[in-house]
């Protein structure tokens, strides 16, 4: 009785493997890890997935026994927590196939071989042959392109209008500002007297006066630029640090804390000590810096049960970043993200047939449109009927991006330590532009000019 | 040989236990502490030697760190060995019922995740209207940043003291009713009968305890991280551990230096054996742990 089952079972077997091998469908796993930490962008997980279904179809179509499943996380948390998880797996050699982050961790990736070069790849897909050009320089480190652009955006100078009505300017006044900033004829100087006006006018609570964000981030070196600070020589490769530039930034903000515009503990870590007073009854906030996506963060997440984009039309106005300067350059900060390709990842053919499908004007409108970032293909641009993206996107004609170094974070944390030296008034400012130098000095050697 | 079987066997499992959780990590610390890695050096990491400790020495920022570690781990610790000293004796002191009740509340938040405990403190100390305090009393103080220290000890410290609690009213327990009612027939008070009799006979739990958080709070930096990330501004409430964290494993821009993280932990190891020694002789260890002279049974 039971040698029957025996014959049974080896027949199944022996018949299974005659047939014909491309009835086995074979399901390719791709591991995606994405971040916001802003929740409207989890589109930068979604398009992935929704191109993983056109990627089966046209699979299909091409009679390929293979199939692909999108597996990942979009992580709404902070970017600490995602990078350490990434590197972990870098680390561990199990890393997923795909990593969304900024474009300038490329280059620090690269240097470390986590992350693969994609100039064989990029070639063989047309999608990627609408996207911005000044895009793909941001994605290139040592002549070699690292990263496919998936968003980018904008920096602006928000202002509320309701507050600036308050203190008598008229519509017209308002409408001008970001003319005005463009020109150079508006610069921080001016954006501290109004401040302070406000201040003593009591249209604002103290502090309230200009906002930055709470933590370490991209936008502090858009902040030493407009402020006259070039932070990379290109001659020489090497990352800048100007002291002159950092001082007049460190001695603006003492001021705006010693005029009580400018909160002495603005660095506190909570991001919503930054939204909840902007976006309170009218907006508490004067002036603040932030990005484009916080626009979507407001409209979905802030004041989304009273008025949403109208209520925000209504009472906010951007611009870009004034100069220090009477007609100096206006200026914003784009940093971009990007997919990056694991270099131990077994799939990047198809991985990077992902990605190409992923780079295509319906997907990039979606992300653009539900996060307000901007587009990085050139049709998006055009086909997108979106008021925020359409008043906004001049801005990337006066925007600049991180420089391409693998220390920049090093430099980036010192310089980050200077603002809360100089804001919280541990030192003065002139120390505390001392305390960068040095601190470069130290960890950078000859690899910074302290100029 | 067979005399040593049974011993061996007996202590295996627990020797493996204390070299894989506690031995091999030191080790690899050490090791780390040695060399250059880093996120960029990850897969060809050189060796340094000493270099992790001498880039130590020279950070200007290490002064204010090592003064705000002293601060934290002495001002939580006052509080939390004190505290608990207090809340045993109140809660010995009441019917047991009531102590017990006592005691079960003041245990609440070390059940409750850290970061559920730092929300309810954002909750209370924000500025009006954000936070309960400042709504209650109108005022526009945010106490998370304007006193950031008090705030740290504060959260730490009602953690902490429900440990000592549970300890000293154990050992308050223990001690024979005897000693009690010959201190009432002398006529000592509540407060003579704590300070001559309670107090001594608590000596090695207080001993214990004060060692134990010494060397907890030490290495302990999830409240402060929770509560302030090491500021508001500069440094102003970075402890060692968490540098050494952030050093290693916590960047905004995620390039983090494994190597002078592990020097940090490295030198934070030798700092606890120097405290633990530094007990031992203070608290006379030896002569707690010696024969009893009387026998009470």
């Amino acid at each position: 009785m039971r040698s029957r089952w025996w014959i049974v079972l080896l027949a199944v077997v022996f018949f299974a493997a005659l047939a014909p091998a491309d009835a086995q469908q074979r399901t390719v796993v791709l591991r995606a890890w994405t971040i916001g930490p802003d929740n409207p962008s989890i589109t930068r997980f979604r398009n992935l997935e929704t191109a993983a279904e056109r990627l089966n179809a046209e699979l299909r179509r091409e009679g390929a026994n293979t199939q692909v499943r999108v597996e990942g996380f979009f992580d709404t948390t902070n970017w600490d927590s995602f990078l350490r998880r990434v590197l972990l797996a870098f680390q561990g050699g199990d890393p997923p196939d795909i990593v969304q982050a900024s474009a300038a961790l490329a280059s620090t990736w690269a240097t470390a071989g986590f992350i693969s070069p994609l100039d064989e790849y990029i070639p063989r897909h047309p999608q990627f042959a609408d996207v911005y050009p000044a895009l793909w320089t941001a994605m290139r480190y040592q002549g070699k392109t690292w990263a496919i652009p998936q968003d980018t955006e904008a920096r602006p100078l928000y202002f509320n209008k309701f507050l600036l009505r308050r203190l008598g300017w008229n519509d017209q006044q308002i409408a001008d500002l970001p003319k005005r900033i463009i020109s150079g004829d508006f610069t921080w100087d001016d954006v501290m007297t109004v401040a302070r006006e406000a201040r003593q006018r009591n249209v604002i609570e103290p502090g309230r006066g200009y906002y930055h964000r709470p933590v370490n981030g991209p936008d502090f070196v858009q902040w030493y630029r407009s402020f006259g600070g070039r932070d990379f020589d290109q001659a020489t490769g090497k990352l800048v640090f100007n002291r002159a530039a950092a001082l007049r930034y460190y001695r603006w903000l003492r001021a705006g804390v010693e005029a009580g515009v400018i909160e002495r503990d603005r660095l506190n870590n909570d991001w919503n000590r930054f939204h909840q007073p902007i976006t309170d009854g009218d907006g508490r906030v004067l002036f603040w810096s932030g990005g484009t996506w916080n626009w979507a963060e407001w409209e979905q997440q802030w004041v989304a049960t009273k008025g949403g984009e109208p209520w925000l039309f209504e009472r906010f106005g951007f611009a870009p970043h004034p100069s220090y300067t009477k007609g100096g350059k206006p200026i914003t900060l784009s940093n971009p993200q990007a997919y990056m390709l694991a270099a131990r990842s077994r799939n990047k053919d198809l991985a990077m047939r992902l990605l190409a499908l992923t780079t295509v004007p319906d997907l990039d409108a979606k992300h653009a449109v539900g996060s307000a970032h901007l587009p990085v293909l050139r049709r998006t641009a055009a086909m997108v009927n979106n008021r925020f993206l359409k008043e906004v996107s001049y801005l990337l004609d006066y925007t600049t991006f991180l420089p391409i170094h693998p220390d920049l974070p090093r430099w980036q944390d010192a310089f980050y330590r200077g603002v809360s030296a100089a804001e919280s008034g541990s030192t003065t400012p002139e120390q505390a532009v001392e305390l960068v130098a040095t601190e470069l000095q130290r960890m950078l050697g000859d690899k910074v000019i302290i100029e | 040989m067979r005399r040593y079987a049974a011993p061996v066997i007996f202590l295996l499992p627990a020797t493996c236990l204390i070299v894989a959780f506690f031995l091999a990590p030191v080790v690899t610390t050490l090791y780390l502490s040695l060399t250059d890695i880093s996120v960029i050096t990850f897969q060809n990491p050189q060796w340094v030697g000493m270099g992790n400790y001498a880039t130590l020495l020279r950070d200007q920022f290490i002064g204010r760190i090592v003064l705000n570690t002293a601060r934290y781990v002495v001002l939580t610790l006052l509080f939390n060995v004190g505290m608990g000293l207090v809340l045993a004796l109140l809660s010995s002191s009441v019917h047991q019922r009531w102590g017990d009740q006592l005691r079960a509340v003041w245990l609440l938040p070390r059940i409750l995740p850290p970061v559920v405990y730092v929300l309810i403190w954002q909750g209370l100390a924000r500025e009006a209207p954000y936070g309960l305090i400042g709504t209650i009393t109108g005022s526009s103080t945010s106490w998370i940043t304007a006193a950031p220290w008090a705030v740290i000890v504060l959260a730490n410290g009602l953690v902490g003291a429900s440990f000592g609690m549970l300890i000293f009213t154990s050992a308050i327990r223990a001690i024979p009713a005897d000693l009690f009612y010959a201190s009432a027939v002398d006529g000592a008070t509540t407060l003579q009968t704590v300070r001559r009799v309670v107090l001594p006979l608590l000596r090695w739990p207080i001993m214990f305890v004060t060692a134990y958080q010494t060397l907890s709070l030490l290495t302990s930096f999830e409240y402060i991280l929770l509560l302030t990330d090491g500021g508001p501004g500069f440094y102003t409430t970075t402890v060692w551990s968490l540098h050494a964290y952030k050093l290693a494993l916590s960047q905004y821009f995620g390039n983090v230096e494994f190597g002078l993280g592990a020097a940090m932990a490295a030198v934070l190891v030798v700092i606890g054996i120097v405290v633990s020694v530094a007990y031992l002789r203070i608290f006379n260890f030896r002569a707690l742990v010696a024969e009893p002279k009387i026998e009470v049974n």
